[in-house]
């Protein structure tokens, strides 16, 4: 996919090209409206990364650029402000999603690919990991053909794994994405023990293997 | 007032008195000349009397009481003898002249006095009233709008201005003290805008470095430990900043859109979401609907910051309750003493223990939306369990 990062603080910019570089994306910079604004205009590309709050410019109009050339992009928005008037401003004009500072490099690579996943792209909305595949348009979860049934954490969490897949996923991270606005219970994540345990007793033998302790404090989904 | 009537009375009495006796002795003279001229002059009793005398005395002036038949009273008169001789014969001449009597001038005076003073007064007061009034309406105009100030409306507070150099000064003054308190709020307020806004980027950075670390093939138990430690307090500081923002928010009454909700409802929602994210059972006991009016995020933040609170210190193998009744929210935990410091309950970041990570920020928001609503939050400690209860209505 090409991805185009709007953010005019470097060091940020570079973590997540490098973070998405590795899941073989294509990823270009803009470091200030002016930038952004030009290449929205000239290339198209899968993924815009939008910050709302540019140098010399606000997102919102970049964002308007690209709604007018009615190109197929999808537009996630990185803000630093939580004002909920921001985000429905944004969701409004177009952005397919709204994700607010700071944020894990794993969420933002799960916002991106659930964008892609919606259907724009010709691509198929499906996501395969060896025998597991899980249809996200039908919310169904198939091993080796057949269903299993899923609780909406836990349906939520295996997604997260697998687009995630060979990353190590502290605990904290984990329960931030799944309960988001509602996690408060800063100082124990072992209840996320309880849901990956009832995740890997649903799955066959071999795929609940794909899930690995990482020293005892996160867990890693890979097939090594 | 007192004097000037007893010397009014004296006066009046003193010229009334002296004019009687010119009057008598006018009279007297007049009859001397009529006599004189050798006309009869015959007594017209009780006013003048002339008689022929021997006897010759001085001239006297008394007061004397006689009846008076046509008035059918004895009348007060005053009587001037005067003993004269003319052409030779010894004549008495009596004049007498009705006295006003003292009594009436005294009633007189004082009636006229208090009709004065009651007149004189009751000008004062209309012209007194009407004039206060004149003089004070803008300073009522300028009450009225200083008790109509608010931090949060975008209007700017003018006051009247008038001759009196007081109130126009204190027009001034109000003005540039609204106008000084609210700047001084509008800064405030973006101060901690700021703050809260500004954290986020260096946040995000350290986050996001975070990530590129742990993402790293390299890395070892010791450095996953410590990395995920990091991105734990990076949690506690974005909570601890949401939460700061929030309160601010709340004092600052910025949650404006009260709605008509089921807070039970919201209620059954939350205890689903929590039942997921803690290994602690919560006990549901009766669940009657509530229907409140509040902003609904912050119906959601009172019940979350409950059950949050909840979770947090109930021990190892503990209970939570959960139950409403038709004006209450009842939340309990299991504990093994009540709280040391209840009236501290409420207080930011006071915690009972320290073994615990929490904000100490939760209580204290759940308490700042009950003062905005009224709403009774109330804490006991009951057979074992610690329990807080929101009363929504009286």
């Amino acid at each position: 996919m090409k991805i185009l990062i709007a953010e005019d603080e470097i060091a940020l910019q570079e973590s997540i090209v490098k973070f998405l570089q590795r899941d073989g994306h294509v990823c270009e910079v803009a470091t200030d409206f002016t930038e952004a604004n030009y290449k929205v205009s000239l290339y198209e590309y899968d993924i815009v990364v939008l910050d709302i709050n540019l140098v010399n410019g606000s997102g919102i109009d970049v964002l308007r650029t690209i709604k007018q050339r009615k190109a197929k992009t999808g537009v996630i928005i990185i803000s630093a402000n939580n004002s909920l008037d921001n985000k429905l401003e944004g969701l409004d004009l177009g952005a397919d999603d709204y994700i607010t500072k700071p944020f894990h490099l794993t969420e933002l690579n799960a916002r991106i690919k659930a964008v892609i996943r919606r259907g724009r792209f010709n691509g198929s909305s499906d996501i395969i990991f060896n025998e597991i595949r899980i249809n996200t348009e039908a919310r169904q979860t198939y091993i080796n053909n057949i269903k299993i049934q899923l609780t909406k954490k836990e349906y939520e969490l295996l997604i997260y794994f697998i687009v995630n897949k060979n990353r190590a996923l502290s605990k904290n991270v984990i329960a931030e994405h799944l309960w988001g606005d509602s996690i408060d219970l800063s100082d124990n994540f072992d209840f996320i023990y309880v849901h990956i345990n009832n995740l890997r007793k649903k799955m066959t033998k071999v795929a609940a293997n794909y899930i690995k302790t990482v020293y005892g404090i996160g867990y890693r989904f890979t097939e090594e | 007032m007192m004097i000037s009537l007893v010397v009014l009375y004296f006066l009046t009495n003193y010229l009334i008195n002296k004019e009687t006796e010119e009057d008598l002795h006018t009279i007297t003279y007049q009859l001397e000349r009529l006599i004189e001229n050798n006309l009869t002059v015959n007594s017209i009793e009780p006013l003048i009397g002339i008689t022929e005398t021997t006897e010759s005395q001085t001239n006297k002036i008394k007061d004397t009481l006689i009846f008076d038949p046509s008035q059918n009273e004895v009348e007060l008169f005053r009587e001037l003898t005067t003993y004269k001789n003319i052409n030779s014969k010894n004549y008495k001449i009596t004049a007498r002249t009705l006295v006003v009597e003292s009594q009436d001038i005294l009633i007189a005076i004082f009636l006229s006095y208090i009709g004065i003073l009651l007149f004189s007064f009751l000008i004062q007061f209309f012209v007194n009233k009407k004039s206060s009034e004149q003089i004070w309406k803008p300073f009522v105009n300028n009450l009225e709008t200083l008790k109509k100030f608010s931090l949060h409306s975008n209007q700017k507070l003018h006051f009247e201005k008038t001759d009196v150099l007081e109130f126009t000064e204190l027009a001034e003054e109000l003005e540039s003290l609204t106008n000084k308190v609210k700047s001084d709020y509008e800064n405030l307020k973006q101060f901690t805008e700021d703050v809260s806004h500004e954290l986020q980027t260096p946040l995000a950075i350290i986050q996001a470095k975070i990530g590129n670390l742990i993402d790293e093939d390299s890395i070892n138990e010791k450095q996953f430990q410590l990395l995920s430690d990091v991105q734990q307090n990076i949690l506690r500081i974005t909570l601890l900043n949401k939460k700061l923002a929030l309160l601010t928010k709340i004092e600052n009454k910025q949650f404006k859109s009260l709605k008509q909700i089921n807070i039970t409802k919201k209620l059954k929602k939350s205890i689903v979401t929590f039942q997921e994210q803690t290994l602690h059972n919560i006990e549901v006991g009766e669940l009657t609907d509530i229907e409140i009016y509040l902003d609904i995020m912050l119906s959601k933040i009172i019940i979350d910051n409950l059950l949050t609170n909840a979770i947090k210190y109930t021990l190892e193998g503990g209970t939570i309750k959960v139950s409403t009744t038709t004006n209450a929210i009842v939340i309990a935990n299991s504990g093994q003493e009540a709280i040391k410091h209840p009236e501290k309950l409420y207080d930011r970041f006071y915690r009972e223990s320290t073994t615990k990570k929490s904000l100490g920020l939760g209580l204290a928001i759940v308490k700042k939306i009950c003062d905005a609503h009224n709403f009774k939050i109330n804490y006991s400690f009951i057979e074992g369990f610690h329990i807080f209860k929101i009363q929504f209505k009286n």
